[in-house]
């Protein structure tokens, strides 16, 4: 039986412990300094510097969180074991289950506070340049962070398997094709062989498809898409989110602590 | 309260080396309201040992017993404290912060981790730096603190691996009472340690292993007693000086005698009395005791 209160306990801590630590303070530098090339560009752009801001505010926002989402994330098991500070929490009536959810629930604390400090000053500066209103912007700040869960998700899984450089190489690898895989399915390269398309579908079935949380063209090209694309990225970000969780909670409970 | 059934631990390393086995077949007890003494040199499998306690790796075979301290896992670690060898925590919280972090855990109503850390912390002499980020403490405050949180939801089973390890001697005997001032309380406390005069000094009971076997388990008195030597030493006062003879206990009673007639005045008569060290390490060869 899983305890919620011991989840939110561990989790109200791993927030603590990160917010005092420096390194995200550089982070949110990063970010904000993005925010302010954003509006510097955005000056110099003849035509439609809302779209420049916006463009360069999400990209921002995107950058930041899955930096954030990798770095904390590669760290988040692995300095828990090495430095044995795991050993002073579950010695406690605590299941590693719960002490996972807890550290990963911390950590999507963090990516909140993140997204939502970098995204009010991204949407100050489009709105300052002229933008409108426009409810696929807020999906998309939505949907970057359900793909920094994913990311974060998918390092935890990897620095199980692995060690921290190599989780962080195969989770920037994962991420980069999990955009790239859908440029490639259509290619008539790839259109003229059914095997390669059945390769590429069996790669989209298991390997995270990042490229399904962008909504950023139909922004700048102001395109409408369907409320049933809407629901199906909820629904596949939930699906495979679960499914590695309930990977990582497998692995880590039969995880030799020595 | 805590016992071991035939544990044996081996590690498989990968398939170029050869596994290694850590412990052998060990089979002890800890019993209620006693503190127990776990003895062995380095690598003897003490550390495997608590951690195949503490649930931190599964043993290879047998399997580990709590008596009297609940059915369910989260039953059971509610009245077990845990200090593990060298202990590590978050360095941005603070000592405070620690305690409460891990206090809440063990579902401790935050008013009385207060009053708990407002009696212990004076005691374990780290009260001066509770609000200190952790980054910033010296070894042996880590080592307080660490003891302090172990205690902190009043557990009834206390287990320290190598709990004065990295603390200066007055340190080590401010720990030590502390130890005994549990013990008095009711606990339970199961100690690891490779300092045999440590054990010697609290405890009740010894556990000791070599090389991954169980050697010794038993009374500190019981194997003390086993190994007297027939030796006293007799010290005394002749002009003005004072002066020591070892004899034999059978002619003890002679030499006093024979002292006394010559009007020498006697000061003490001590038997022989091996520490632990000499009946576990001078005689490590023999493995009788």
């Amino acid at each position: 039986m899983i305890d919620i209160k011991k989840i939110l306990i561990i989790s109200r801590f791993t927030l603590m412990e990160i917010l005092k630590s420096k390194i995200l303070y550089n982070i949110l530098f990063l970010g904000l300094g993005l925010v302010v090339i954003t509006f510097v560009a955005h000056q110099f752009t003849y035509g439609a510097p809302q779209r420049v801001a916006i463009d360069f505010g999400l990209g921002a926002l995107s950058l930041s969180s899955i930096a954030i989402a990798i770095f904390f994330g590669a760290n988040l098991l692995k300095k828990e074991i090495e430095s044995r500070t795991i050993y002073m929490i579950i010695s406690r009536p605590v299941s590693r289950v719960e002490f996972i959810l807890g550290k990963l629930l911390g950590l999507i604390g963090v990516l909140t506070m993140n997204i939502s400090i970098l995204a009010s000053l991204s949407l100050l500066v489009y709105f300052i340049s002229g933008g409108n209103f426009d409810s696929l912007i807020g999906w998309q700040i939505f949907f970057i962070f359900l793909e920094a869960i994913v990311v974060l998700l998918v390092i935890t899984l990897l620095s199980l398997l692995t060690n921290q450089v190599l989780s962080i190489l195969f989770t920037i690898f994962l991420y980069i094709s999990g955009y790239a895989i859908h440029e490639v399915s259509s290619l008539s390269f790839v259109l003229n062989r059914v095997w390669l398309q059945k390769a590429i579908n069996l790669y989209d079935f298991v390997l995270p498809g990042f490229y399904r949380f962008n909504l950023k063209d139909h922004i700048l090209y102001e395109s409408n898409i369907g409320g049933a694309n809407l629901a199906a990225t909820l629904s596949y970000s939930f699906v495979y989110s679960l499914a590695l969780l309930l990977i990582i909670a497998y692995l880590f409970k039969r995880k030799s602590l020595d | 309260m805590l016992k071991f059934n035939n544990i044996t631990k081996v590690f498989d390393t990968d398939i170029f080396t050869k596994s290694f086995t850590a412990l052998e077949k060990v089979s002890f007890e800890v019993e209620k309201n006693t503190v127990v003494g776990f003895l062995g040199a380095n690598g003897a499998g003490k550390t495997s040992s608590l951690k195949i306690a503490m649930e931190f790796i599964p043993p290879s075979k047998g399997e580990v017993e709590y008596i009297g301290l609940g059915s369910t896992r989260k039953e059971i670690f509610s009245k077990v404290g845990y200090l593990p060898e060298r202990p590590y925590f978050y360095p941005s919280l603070t000592g405070r912060e620690f305690c409460l972090y891990v206090g809440s855990l063990c579902d401790v109503p935050s008013k009385i981790l207060k009053e708990v850390i407002l009696k212990w912390a004076p005691k374990f002499r780290i009260d001066f730096a509770l609000d200190r980020q952790i980054r910033n403490y010296s070894k042996g405050m880590l080592q307080r603190l660490g003891f302090l949180s172990t205690i902190i939801h009043d557990p009834e089973l206390i287990i320290l691996d190598e709990p004065l390890s990295g603390v200066d001697p007055l340190g080590r005997k401010e720990l030590k009472d502390i130890i005994v001032e549990i013990h008095q309380q009711g606990k339970t406390v199961f100690f690891s340690s490779h300092i045999i005069s440590d054990v010697e000094d609290i405890c009740e009971k010894v556990i000791f292993l070599k090389e991954g076997k169980l050697h010794y388990e038993g009374k500190v008195d019981m194997i003390i007693n086993k190994n007297l030597k027939p030796f006293s030493t007799i010290r005394y006062m002749r002009n003005d000086q004072v002066e020591s003879i070892e004899v034999k206990d059978s002619e003890k009673q002679a030499t006093i005698k024979e002292l006394i007639e010559h009007n020498v005045n006697i000061i003490s008569v001590n038997q022989h009395k091996p520490t632990l060290e000499e009946i576990f390490y001078k005689t490590k060869n023999d493995d009788r005791y």
